[in-house]
């Protein structure tokens, strides 16, 4: 799995849990809090991401995650 | 303290609204239908929502401000469905109050949320994911499975500061909300309070698990079945999906807000039977009408109307008559009495906010529902609502709640002049 396509799923699912945003505002560069994400929005996207992709990610290795690329290289890790 | 109503909103099986409520309840309709057999033995009738679109429910309330739209779209879009009936009925009823224009000080309102185990049903949709993977739980989980997430959620979108938290009392668990919303605003603790009768969504388990007690109508033929409450064929309750909410308020508060005050909650009664088991009795359902008709400062010939509990189960029914006669005396005959579970089936925690909505728009609409399937009546001295819409002029009413542990409620709302 590229690294491409986590970050589409990740973006999808911020769509999905923030729907008043456009898709452009998703970028690799951003952070959910940025975006509007609460601390469950963040965690949505999380789980969502891990269950479309198929993945688990430990909960304690989340803390190192700082903005989306952060997010989408530890998913990857565990890919 | 005079407390009054000045809000009312519904969503249930016959309506979305409250005027599409009051022409159901004129009507007679029947939301209960049969609904696919579980094969476990459970209920296979039930009176439930249809069509419900919360994104096209919540656009419907035009006249709130687009925020508190915007603010009820993101709060709870994706929320389990039974929050979103409960937001959109609560919607209805802070749009009818005014609360909206004429608003109330954040910190004197109250929320009380009427119901327990009321998300059984969405954790047990989500069980297969849990088994598949935990991680995989939605984060959101942990917020709504517990039933204070409809406080959380409704005190957000509405900007309510005050006093607020969940009651419980079985079937009777809306008429303990209404009991303690009263108490909130007689106490002066709140100038108005919500009160919501929360849509209870229960598992397959539970409701096989009611279905075992003999409670439930229709799990061995339900082509043949009905909801028929004070029939002698009754046999027991329908499920029903519905979710109610009330405004109550000071008197003096509706009128320092220009609020129109719909009916009056004059008094009430809530005592415990010292009962564990679903048995219900007499004498402790006679008490608490007593006490509630005491309570308000009316006597039993006052008494026009009975919003009666009458789940259609046998000794349910028979209970709720005898203690009716012993209550009323010799007025025994007077008041109408009809039961609307008929209709709407038994809508759980919501039953009693459900019911209250009821009465409210026979008392202001001049009429009483008809009784659905009576065809033998169990009592010929009970004014027993016939089968078509009666005409009544409705001053005083009492709406009862029991539920199974010995919770025995009765509330008495009047006209307004």
């Amino acid at each position: 799995m590229t690294n491409t396509q986590i970050f589409e799923t990740v973006k999808e699912n911020v769509l999905k849990v923030l729907p008043d945003l456009r898709p452009g505002d998703v970028t690799a560069e951003g952070t959910l809090t940025d975006l509007g994400a609460n601390s469950v929005d963040r965690a949505d996207v999380v789980t969502m991401s891990m269950e479309d992709l198929g993945l688990t990610v430990p909960v304690s290795e989340f803390q190192e995650v700082h903005d989306i690329r952060s997010l989408v290289d530890l998913l990857a890790r565990h890919s | 303290m005079r407390v009054v109503v000045t809000g009312m909103g519904i969503v249930c099986s016959i309506a979305s609204t409250v005027p599409s409520f009051t022409r159901a309840l004129r009507a007679g309709r029947c939301g209960i239908g049969p609904v696919p057999d579980p094969g476990d033995g459970g209920p296979r009738l039930a009176a439930l929502v249809k069509g419900f679109r919360f994104k096209d429910a919540v656009a419907a309330r035009h006249r709130l401000p687009e925020e508190t739209r915007r603010g009820a779209l993101r709060a709870a879009s994706r929320s389990p469905e039974p929050l979103q009936m409960d937001l959109v009925a609560a919607m209805q009823a802070f749009e009818q109050a005014g609360l909206h224009e004429a608003k109330a000080d954040p910190e004197r309102m109250g929320l009380v949320v009427a119901g327990h185990n009321l998300s059984s049903g969405y954790a047990h949709d989500l069980h297969p994911k849990y088994e598949d993977n935990p991680a995989h739980l939605p984060a959101r989980f942990a917020l709504h499975f517990m039933d204070t997430d409809r406080v959380g959620t409704l005190s957000q979108v509405f900007g309510i500061r005050g006093e607020g938290y969940t009651v419980g009392g079985a079937s009777a668990s809306g008429n303990v909300g209404i009991i303690n919303a009263g108490r909130l605003v007689e106490s002066g603790a709140v100038d108005v309070c919500l009160v919501v009768g929360a849509m209870t969504d229960l598992s397959p388990m539970e409701k096989r698990g009611l279905a075992t007690l003999g409670a439930v109508a229709g799990v061995e033929e339900p082509n043949k079945a009905r909801c028929r409450p004070f029939d002698e064929d009754h046999e027991g309750f329908v499920p029903g999906q519905g979710a109610g909410c009330v405004v109550l308020e000071s008197a003096r508060s509706a009128a320092a807000r220009g609020a129109t005050a719909l009916a009056e909650l004059c008094g009430y009664d809530l005592k415990l039977d010292a009962n564990s088991l679903p048995d219900p009795r007499e004498e402790g359902e006679a008490k608490v009408m007593v006490n509630a008709m005491a309570n308000a400062g009316v006597g039993a010939r006052d008494i026009d109307y009975v919003n009666a509990h009458a789940t259609a189960t046998p000794s349910g029914d028979l209970a709720e008559l005898a203690a009716l006669r012993r209550a009323l005396g010799d007025s025994f005959g007077r008041p109408w009495v009809n039961s609307t579970k008929g209709l709407v089936g038994h809508c759980m925690c919501a039953a009693g906010v459900v019911e209250a909505i009821a009465t409210v728009v026979q008392m202001r609409h001049g009429f009483v529902h008809p009784n659905l399937n009576l065809r033998h009546p169990i009592n010929d001295d009970c004014r027993l609502a016939p089968g078509r819409l009666r005409d009544a002029d409705i001053r005083y009413a009492l709406s009862n709640s029991f539920g199974f542990g010995g919770f025995n409620t009765c509330i008495v709302l009047g006209r307004e002049r």
